[in-house]
């Protein structure tokens, strides 16, 4: 009983980890992002003895301000839904990682872990079960607030998020009859078939228009542009989370970026082959472990030597621009890359081509997880561009697209599956 | 393990079920409602039924409750008043009587015949979601149809009963 509530405990952490940390990053990514499509040059200012790392400190300013801030709340709120709402977004958020695969398994020894915290069989319906409690947090922070523009932006938001859900449903249910099964961990295993030995079996290529669907969908549920109705600035001020303020807001904010990473990973898990690397099955990794391994290395090392001779150019070109702690940054950057790189190149001197099978099997099982991460950062990604990018529907737009368009081409997409497959198995 | 997660779900949704007709405001019902139907996808969820449980949040807590507090919430549920009289001796007593008989004709009937009590072993693949479909898709297939029938019905009067009286289609 212990060791297995100790290797759950572990996973947990390790998500947990990864889903704080993205928090951080995609928040400087929004800004920065947003930045960089608008040609601006984004957060530069807050530092820790001059190192700025492109504005990556700034979400560690946000934190203390946040946490030390004074926390106004409404008189006339309902005071214990007022406090519950925001806690309630992010347990939501936290709780449907734990069916989400980031790998298949990891052999140390003679035991082997399955690399997702529970495997169940039920899977993809506990994510939609828990994901549609995410709602009441929304719905309910903007009445308890008891404002006019959180009471709209509730409303907007609970009534996107139902409409969608049925969208989101019939877009996976496609997804099952392809791949025959709700547990997470056997659509991934799926997806690292080929058709016709050559094109890898991923989600988005059995099911294009249900990976369009489930796609705005998912957009809608986790109330980003182009479905931000519930917090449109221009009409209701900040939506359903005006009236919060200190820490309570932060858990909106953080639950809505944990809701985009659990998005991403969903989107990732699902349609774009979860771990798998495309046309790299587990053997020939696990066979050729050593020479990648050393291939990395050496690429890794010199890579980042390179960009630590960038920096040390930078450095002497920047020289008396600030006149203050700022200058130290460049060099203490390239230090770090080429220690880094030294230390990448000289690990050769450990023979990683022997890695045995061993060490093989553990090598390609954190090769996955770096595959997994790769793809959810890409995803991450593509939510804040799309934000940036796109303009945002109008309310009567919202519901047309998800009853007329989305939900029709959802029971389409089912039954045209459904045939096909009955085609093939026949 | 599964027996304390049973009689805790069994609890919670307990205590749910009194906040729902105990207290003033409507909103606060529908969240004491949607606290004792989490509790009874927990008590599924004790008792080997994932399908179910989860079946019982999505479309209970995740869909039915969540259009439940948008209306109540749109047309500003009423807030009861405080109740100003004492309550009668015998307001307890009908409280209290005919639970306790319900319990008690429950038990006895249970006792005479002999329905296989709460065990922790499951058959193999029991609440699954293959297993489900199999009883839904073929031994009761023809009540499933009739019930998404009902419902069917139900949609179209609701919509005959939310039109404008002039604008009906057959006037």
């Amino acid at each position: 009983m212990l060791p297995v509530i100790l290797e759950a405990l572990l996973k947990i952490i390790f998500f947990f980890i990864l889903i704080m940390g993205f928090v951080v990053v995609l928040i400087w990514g929004e800004r920065k992002g947003s930045a960089f499509i608008q040609d601006r040059t984004g957060p530069n200012r807050a530092s820790i003895g001059g190192i700025r790392l492109a504005g990556l400190v700034h979400p560690v300013a946000d934190v203390f301000k946040l946490l030390f801030k004074e926390d106004v709340a409404p008189s006339q709120r309902h005071p214990f839904l007022y406090a519950f709402a925001p806690w309630l977004g992010m347990v939501v958020a936290m709780t449907t990682y734990t069916v989400i695969p980031f790998g298949d398994f990891l052999q140390i020894g003679d035991k082997v872990y399955p690399m997702v915290v529970a495997d169940l069989e039920i899977g993809m319906l506990f994510v939609l079960a828990i994901s549609s409690l995410a709602t009441y947090g929304i719905a309910l922070g903007g009445w308890a607030s008891n404002s006019k523009y959180t009471f709209l932006g509730s409303m907007r938001a609970t009534a996107q998020m139902v409409s969608y859900e049925i969208t989101m449903g019939l877009a996976l249910m496609g997804l099952f009859l392809v791949f025959g099964s709700l547990r997470l961990t056997d659509i991934v295993g799926g997806q690292g078939e080929l058709i016709w030995g050559w094109l890898p079996k991923w989600g988005v290529v059995v099911q294009p228009l249900g990976f369009l669907l489930f796609m705005g969908a998912i957009y809608a549920e986790t109330n980003r542009t182009p479905f931000d109705m519930s917090e449109r600035d221009s009409e209701i001020v900040a939506g359903y989370h005006t009236e919060y303020s200190s820490m309570k807001f932060a858990l909106f904010f953080m639950a809505e970026y944990a809701h985009m990473v659990v998005a991403a990973a969903l989107i990732a898990t699902l349609y774009f082959g979860g771990y798998q690397i495309p046309w790299l099955p587990r053997p020939v990794l696990e066979g050729h472990a050593g020479p990648i391994l050393t291939g990395l290395l050496v690429a890794g090392g010199l890579c980042s030597i390179w960009i630590g001779t960038l920096y040390f150019r930078r450095a002497r070109r920047e020289k008396g621009w600030y006149n203050d702690a700022r200058e130290r940054e460049p060099g203490v950057l390239g230090t770090a890359a080429v220690v880094g790189g030294l230390v990448m190149l000289g690990s050769l001197l450990l023979q990683p081509w022997n890695i045995g099978a061993g060490g093989g099997s553990i090598f390609v099982s954190l090769i996955q997880t770096g595959a997994f991460i790769g793809k959810l950062v890409f995803f991450a990604w593509l939510f804040i561009w799309v934000r940036w990018t796109v303009p945002s529907f109008r309310y009567d737009q919202v519901m047309h697209l998800g009853w007329k368009i989305m939900l029709p081409a959802g029971l389409v997409n089912l039954v045209v599956t459904a045939l096909w497959l009955a085609a093939v198995h026949r | 393990m599964e027996t304390f997660l049973f009689y805790f779900c069994g609890a919670v949704m307990l205590l749910g079920a009194v906040g729902t007709v105990a207290s003033r405001s409507a909103v606060s019902a529908a969240c004491w409602l949607i606290l004792s139907l989490l509790g009874l996808a927990g008590v599924f969820a004790a008792v080997a039924a994932p399908f179910l449980a989860v079946m019982q949040v999505l479309v209970y807590a995740g869909a039915v409750m969540v259009l439940f507090l948008f209306v109540i919430m749109m047309l500003e549920g009423p807030v009861l008043e405080g109740e100003t009289r004492r309550p009668r001796f015998w307001v307890p007593v009908a409280a209290v009587v005919p639970a306790a008989v319900i319990l008690i004709a429950a038990v006895v009937w249970v006792r005479r015949a002999a329905l296989p009590g709460f065990s922790s072993a499951a058959p193999e693949g029991f609440g699954q979601p293959m297993r489900m479909a199999e009883l839904l898709m073929g031994k009761y297939l023809f009540a499933f149809e009739l019930i998404s029938i009902v419902l069917l019905v139900a949609l179209i009067g609701a919509l005959a009963l939310g039109r404008n009286e002039r604008k009906l289609p057959w006037k």
